[in-house]
């Protein structure tokens, strides 16, 4: 079997690429870092050599083709299949032996007769039985009806004959019958032989009236036993002496429309004739001897010098003028010419044609390995007008070794897999533990990942999701960029930052949260790959709660970290002595009261970030130098208390109370005094400061409705929806809620609240 | 054309850090094995095609991380999972006292599994702790086939994984066979008091 020259060029572009590509891949210059992971998977060509198995190495033909086009191709297996077939193919050597068997090929003109007496003289004249019958009939029926309707009883009793006049020493299988009109061919096959007899096809081409009918033609069968596709064509071709260019062009036309389609699922090629290994061609081909007069013919003959008739037969002319019969070979010619006799005797045409003999009735083959042993008519034989003539041959076929067959199919296989594993995408990671030094509140520091593409196909990454997490990283994390595309070779720089807000400082003071997450980078198409990220936080009053700052008396650096996650978890009131409200919301608000209560849009004006960290630093250590900063910053750095503890001074769950409330003074002080001490005392700490402040408007230009909008956001914090909840809600919905917090916060700025503090 | 395979399976390999996990993986699908120890951080897979009684069979096989830390991640791996390939080291007696939680894990992450226990690093005589027949008597107590293996010397490791897909082949077999209405669930050893663990 000869696999299309499209196939073989792909699968060998396939194979030349994928080596190439093996040995070329020095791109680890740009990588030192890689350089420990070399003894690994990324280089497997070393050991190759260990493995030594030769044959593992799938040969292909020397083309050259860019790797570019395998690696853009979505996947080189796609094909797979064929490339298997390919290559067990290409191996076909490896895994078969040869076996020697006997074809029998028959061929006879029977003139319309039906068949007399026993054909074993021609049949089964040899002593050893054929391990193959190819017997072909010619003009089996002249009448009008087999002409007209194809079909004639002859067949059956032909068919019955033949199948009872093969050699008797062994038992035979008929694989095929196939019959045009009056031309017939028979194919059995030995019982062993039977199971490896497989895709066995006929086909029928008429050359006779208009070029078409059935009075003239070929009729074949095609199978392949073992390893070996073998074609049988039995042919009548055009009569007539002066002919010989019809009889060509009817032998052109068989060979040309002869296909042979196979009935199978999915469907597979048609073949041709000249696509088989062996062809066993046979027929009446009806070529004469031309330019010898009749009489000297008979006497050559029957002074058996077959030679110089033999020169003037058309089909040796013909076959030598490479007109006909190419490739084809014949052998030796050494028995009377089948035609034309007289019925039922041995004595040649006595009708008044008085025809000059001819060797109408041939067999000829194509193919290596294949030997004729005899090529002979069978005179005795005489009910036609032609004699029939048989040949026997001893043919090699190819048969599989299975175990070898299966070691080799294994092999193809393994390499193949081998081959998609390493078209898998393959990135490496400098730094699969990244750690990050002390980490404070609203510092961020960020640290370089570097993936490099060290496959052989782009590479397509996303840092996913793991279990059930909302998003791919912690909220403090940020990478940059989460997604991407890497050609091979080439790399991409991830920058992993972290950054502790309002928003993630309480969960890491209260040690619900810490420093820690493990990302996983996913390759599309291929393997994820975890990249841990640690650091250790430095708590701050920022992100601690009212309740845990009160009890706290000394600078939070000082205070043992266990302690302030027990302070922070811990639902009993400790031991000590409380004061009312955290200290550092009595140092940042005194500040204000000192140096800002005149200051033009306090609270409106943004602080500068380093201020804010010197603010951060000097509340969290401790120190005996005045605040820093600016007072702008100061009042950045309160607002920034009141953000980051966990829950608002209006704790989540009175926030939906308080805004049905606010409309109502009366309402919005009970639920005041229902807040727990200290977050009462922060609140009305800071109403009566808002109050102070707005006393001095006249200086600082602040009015009460801006302060109540600002604070109202702080006091009432939006409690922590889901993504739904915030779809769900419009902009116009937000403004009322706005408003309604505002409301709230501004009966206590307009309000006298003496009483209320008397009640703490 | 010809299907590329019949069946298409996905494998799990699971088990301590450094029991050689990759190393089986990287000796059956490529027939390579290096000395360098590298520890797999995430989850990997290569494919291997073979054929069982005729039958093709196309394997996903997944690598995972052994380490304790990714333990909770990689669980997510199991979806899907036909097989899962449970391995210790032979020289090293906690991994194999740790075989009881993995196979635990599984218990909590599947339901219908075929199971291999494999013992690997089976090179060094004089260096093996995990004795052939303790693990025997553990693996026919929790009714799980046992392989010793060697992913350096290419020991066993053809046959392991040749072992796990006929098991898995021959599940979904008996599944197909069944009424489409019932529920198999793989019956639960109930392993007897073991002192190891």
């Amino acid at each position: 079997m000869v696999p299309g020259s499209k196939t073989s060029d792909f699968v060998s572009n396939l194979f030349r690429a994928t080596d190439q590509v093996g040995k070329k891949r020095g791109g680890f210059e740009e990588f030192h870092w890689l350089s420990k992971y070399n003894s690994g998977s990324a280089q497997p060509h070393d050991e190759k050599e260990e493995i030594g198995s030769e044959s593992l190495l799938l040969d292909s033909p020397e083309l050259a083709v860019p790797r570019q086009s395998i690696a853009k191709g979505a996947t080189p297996i796609a094909a797979r299949e064929s490339v298997i077939r390919y290559q067990m193919a290409m191996k076909e050597d490896d895994y078969t032996i040869t076996e020697v068997i006997r074809v029998f090929v028959g061929t006879w003109n029977v003139n319309g007769q039906a068949p007399g007496a026993s054909l074993a003289d021609w049949l089964a004249s040899d002593v050893e039985p054929p391990d193959i019958y190819a017997i072909g009939f010619q003009e089996l029926d002249l009448s009008k009806e087999a002409f007209l309707f194809n079909d004639t009883p002859r067949e059956d009793e032909w068919r019955f004959a033949v199948t009872n006049s093969l050699h008797p020493k062994a038992k035979y299988r008929r694989i095929a019958l196939v019959r045009l009109v009056g031309m017939m061919l028979l194919v059995f096959v030995r019982e062993p032989y039977a199971p490896f007899v497989q895709s066995v096809a006929t086909e029928t081409v008429g050359t006779g009236i208009m070029g078409k009918l059935g009075n003239k033609g070929g009729v074949c069968v095609r199978l392949d036993l073992h390893r070996t596709s073998i074609c049988f064509v039995n042919s009548h071709l055009a009569a007539h002496v002066e002919e010989y260019d019809r009889r060509n062009q009817d032998f052109h036309d068989i060979c040309s429309r002869a296909s042979f389609t196979f009935h199978t699922t999915p469907p597979s090629p048609s073949r041709s004739i000249k696509d088989h290994d062996q062809v066993y061609w046979l027929g009446d081909l009806n070529y004469r001897i031309t330019d010898l007069d009749p009489r000297l013919v008979k006497e050559l003959v029957d002074a058996e010098n077959y030679k110089p008739i033999l020169e003037c037969d058309q089909l040796k002319i013909q076959h030598r003028m490479k007109n006909i019969f190419v490739g084809f070979k014949e052998g030796e010619i050494n028995f009377r010419p089948t035609y034309k006799y007289d019925t039922g005797t041995d004595n040649w045409d006595s009708s008044e044609k008085n025809r000059a003999p001819a060797w109408c009735d041939r067999i000829l083959w194509k193919g290596d390995q294949i030997k004729q042993q005899h090529y002979r008519s069978h005179p005795q034989l005489c009910i036609s007008d032609h004699k029939p003539v048989s040949a026997v041959f001893l043919s090699e076929i190819r048969v599989v070794d299975e175990v070898k067959y299966r070691k080799i199919h294994e092999e193809v296989m393994k390499k193949l897999d081998k081959l998609e594993n390493e078209f898998l995408p393959q990135v490496m990671v400098d730094n699969t533990e990244v750690i990050f030094d002390v980490l404070r509140f609203l510092e961020p520091q960020s640290k370089e990942l570097i993936i490099a593409n060290t496959g052989q196909v782009p590479v397509q990454f996303e840092f996913i999701k793991k279990l059930d997490d909302t998003s791919y990283c912690k909220d403090w994390l940020h990478i940059e960029p989460f997604t991407g595309f890497i050609k091979p070779g080439e790399k991409c720089d991830i920058k992993l930052e972290v950054y502790v807000d309002k928003k993630s400082a309480c969960k890491l003071n209260s040690g619900q949260d810490k420093l820690y997450d493990i990302l996983v980078l996913h390759l599309e198409g291929g393997k994820d790959i975890f990249i841990t990220v640690t650091g250790t936080y430095e708590r701050s009053c920022f992100g601690s709660s009212i309740e845990t700052l009160v009890y706290v008396t000394v600078p939070i650096r000082e205070v043992p970290i266990g302690k302030l996650m027990e302070l922070e978890n811990s639902k009993d009131t400790p031991q000590s002595q409380p004061y009312a409200i955290p200290k550092e919301i009595w140092f940042l608000v005194d500040h204000l009261y000192r140096y800002g209560l005149k200051q033009q849009h306090l609270f409106e004006h943004p602080g500068l970030h380093h201020e804010v960290i010197q603010i951060r630093n000097w509340l969290d250590n401790g120190s005996s130098d005045p605040l820093p900063g600016s007072v702008h910053s100061v009042a950045e750095a309160l607002l920034l208390l009141l953000e980051s503890t966990a829950e608002p001074i209006i704790p989540y769950n009175l926030h939906n109370v308080c805004l049905g409330a606010s409309s109502n003074y009366l309402q919005c002080k009970q639920i005041v005094m229902q807040l727990s001490e200290h977050t009462k005392n922060v609140f009305l700490y800071l109403c009566a400061f808002l109050q102070e402040l707005l006393s001095h408007s006249a200086d600082n230009e602040l009015d009460a409705k801006t302060i109540a909008t600002l604070f109202g956001a702080i006091f009432l914090r939006d409690p922590p929806r889901s993504r739904s909840d915030m779809a769900a809600r419009s902009r116009a919905n937000q403004q009322t809620l706005d408003r309604k917090k505002a409301n709230f916060v501004y009966h206590f700025l307009v309000n006298d609240q003496s009483e209320l503090i008397g009640c703490s | 054309m010809a299907r590329e395979y019949d069946h298409l399976f996905k494998l799990l390999i699971i088990g301590d850090s450094g029991v050689g996990k990759s190393s089986l993986l990287l000796r059956f699908a490529d027939n390579t094995f290096s000395g360098n120890y590298i520890t797999t951080i995430g989850v990997d897979f290569k494919i291997r095609t073979v054929e069982i009684d005729g039958d093709k069979v196309k394997l996903q096989i997944w690598d995972t991380a052994g380490q304790e830390r990714f333990r909770t991640i990689t669980s997510t791996y199991y979806r899907g999972t036909h097989g899962v390939i449970v391995v210790y080291d032979v020289t090293s007696g906690e991994s194999f006292a740790n075989v009881k939680r993995w196979l635990h894990e599984i218990d909590q992450n599947l339901r219908v599994v075929s199971r291999i226990l494999v013992g690997n690093k089976n090179d060094a005589p004089d260096q093996k702790v995990v004795l052939t027949e303790d693990a025997q008597r553990f693996a026919d107590q929790m009714g799980i086939q046992l392989f010793e293996t060697s992913a350096k010397d290419n020991i066993n490791v053809e046959e392991m994984f040749m072992a796990i897909t006929r098991l898995v082949l021959r599940t979904k077999k008996e599944l197909k066979e069944r009424p489409t209405d019932t529920v198999i669930i793989r019956p639960r050893q109930k392993p007897k008091k073991s002192k190891c663990c």
